[in-house]
């Protein structure tokens, strides 16, 4: 479970959330939805512990990101940046491997003829697939999403769906942010809509 | 490792012992029967006194910068980043022109080697500190500020020299070039401590280099201690510059140079670099040195003009080449 307690983010001299509060339950998949620069980003990564909130709380499963250490706070959840730069000539494998094994979920992602190929040659959606495996293989019982779809077609889109669903009745904690309509969304177990 | 990279490390390593027999045969006075005068240590006093210590030394200087430009490189993410570049090298040689000035070291002493990686590790904060002022480390502040303060740092070490008395630490060219010419027994010990605990430290933060390349964020994500990581490498990256540098001066180029061939041959991952870009600078170095010694015999051409006719040529071949091993954003 993760609970946000009436948190206020302030970046750049400029409040970005004021006040907000939100509980979202253990496995289950939690979509956020709003207008471009609403926040959305800027709360999934305050949930992931990237920045501090000014004010009030966010605890996952009674840890607070901010105050937990790295490496213990990489077991507890995951993150998917909205856009993933690779600088360095990894394999599409070694990248899925800085987080654990990559086997099974190369080929849930239909990423299994890319296992050799260099990170820095591969497409937007494909980069973003790599992504999404790396944190996936990261086995954390909170998955935090950014975006997941932005660069993916209509078969990958539901790929990616249907994983996410497959983990959150495995008992992970989904948390997407994601352009999409409410028709859209039956996928989700719970929709935040503009959440301020 | 696939058989193809174990084959070039054995071909490396191969080299640089072949290189090494090569640069102890050669010099103004011929040895006769050089190699039965090679087992029997101490038998010649030219090989043994003089260029035994000699090549030992540029086997060791040599893997000392190929992996401080190495930890450069994997400290900033930043494929331009090297000790002259970052301003270590003149950190450091500023750090042991002091203490020589100040009457506490001698060049390659232990004294000299302690204050030129104090005075390496201070100019490398202060360079990525001043470049990081706006926020993101960007290439090109990193470029324009190591540039700028290793420049101040040379001038500073300029005018220290001019004042020191011991004539060995006088020359501003042995600060600026190197010469592996001064080096003897006692003031190898200090550069191969400084290198020895250096490499430790660059192989035990090598794999979370590997995940700092994927950014600061997605290595926090994954668990990396991101400021941790990067201080334990930029004090290698100190230690293994700093203690070259004040034992045979600024010898440039090889730091950018021998982690970017060994990334082309070897590919990314960090723990593997650690060992290549070593035996590429040392055998980089090595070459170098005998060049420098015999080009001109007896005049000694300096180290680091050779060191950047060698380099730039295989890098600038490097790159032109198709390769996916470095993009930059």
């Amino acid at each position: 479970m993760i609970t946000i307690d009436e948190i206020t983010i302030v970046r750049d001299g400029r409040e970005i959330i004021y006040g907000y509060s939100e509980q979202i339950p253990a496995g289950s998949i939690t979509v956020i939805t709003g207008p471009n620069g609403c926040g959305k980003s800027t709360l999934l990564a305050a949930i992931a512990g990237d920045i501090a909130p000014e004010k009030g709380t966010i605890t996952i499963d009674g840890h607070h990101p901010i105050l937990t250490p790295p490496r213990t706070l990489s077991k507890i959840r995951a993150m998917v940046k909205q856009n993933q730069f690779y600088s360095l000539g990894f394999s599409v494998r070694e990248v899925i491997e800085m987080a654990g094994n990559a086997d099974e979920i190369l080929a849930v992602l239909a990423l299994e003829h890319l296992a050799d190929r260099a990170v820095t040659t591969l497409s937007a959606g494909e980069a973003q697939r790599v992504s999404i495996a790396q944190a996936i293989a990261q086995k954390a019982p909170v998955l935090i999403l950014d975006e997941p779809f932005a660069a993916q077609d209509n078969e990958n889109r539901k790929r990616i769906i249907d994983l996410l669903k497959k983990l959150a009745e495995g008992g992970v904690t989904v948390v997407v942010v994601a352009h999409s309509s409410e028709q859209e969304l039956t996928w989700a177990d719970k929709v935040i809509k503009q959440f301020l | 490792m696939k058989i193809g990279k174990r084959s070039f490390f054995v071909i490396n390593f191969l080299l640089v012992i072949f290189a090494g027999l090569i640069a102890l045969s050669v010099g103004p006075t011929k040895i006769d029967g050089f190699f039965s005068q090679l087992i029997q240590p101490g038998s010649n006093e030219i090989l043994w006194q003089i260029r035994f210590p000699r090549v030992i030394a540029a086997v060791i200087v040599g893997a000392a910068l190929g992996v401080a430009g190495l930890m450069a490189q994997g400290a900033s993410n930043n494929a331009l980043a090297e000790p002259s570049i970052l301003g270590t090298a003149s950190g450091a040689a500023l750090g042991a022109v002091i203490a020589i000035l100040l009457g506490l070291a001698q060049v390659g002493s232990i004294a000299a080697i302690v204050s030129g990686v104090i005075g390496a590790l201070l100019a490398t904060t202060l360079t990525l500190k001043i470049a990081s002022l706006r926020g993101n480390l960007s290439s090109f502040a990193l470029i324009i500020v190591g540039i700028a303060v290793s420049a101040t740092l040379t001038a500073l070490v300029g005018l220290a020299s001019a004042i020191i008395t011991q004539p060995d630490a006088r020359s501003i060219s042995f600060w600026n070039f190197g010469s592996l010419a001064l080096i003897t027994y006692e003031n190898l010990a200090g550069v191969i401590a400084t290198t020895f605990i250096g490499m430790l430290i660059a192989w035990k933060v090598a794999p979370n280099l590997d995940r700092l390349s994927l950014g600061d964020e997605t290595a926090f994500h994954l668990g990396v201690n991101v400021t941790r990581t990067r201080l334990l490498a930029l004090v290698a990256l100190s230690l293994l510059a700093g203690g070259a540098v004040s034992t045979v001066g600024i010898i440039a180029f090889i730091g950018l140079a021998a982690p970017h061939i060994a990334r082309f041959i070897y590919g990314p991952k960090h723990r593997l670099l650690v060992i290549e870009s070593a035996l590429i600078g040392s055998l980089i170095l090595v070459i170098a040195d005998t060049l420098a010694r015999t080009l001109a015999a007896p005049n000694e051409l300096s180290i680091g003009l050779l060191t950047s006719l060698l380099g730039a040529p295989i890098l600038v071949a490097l790159v032109s080449f198709r390769n996916n091993v470095w993009r930059v954003q």
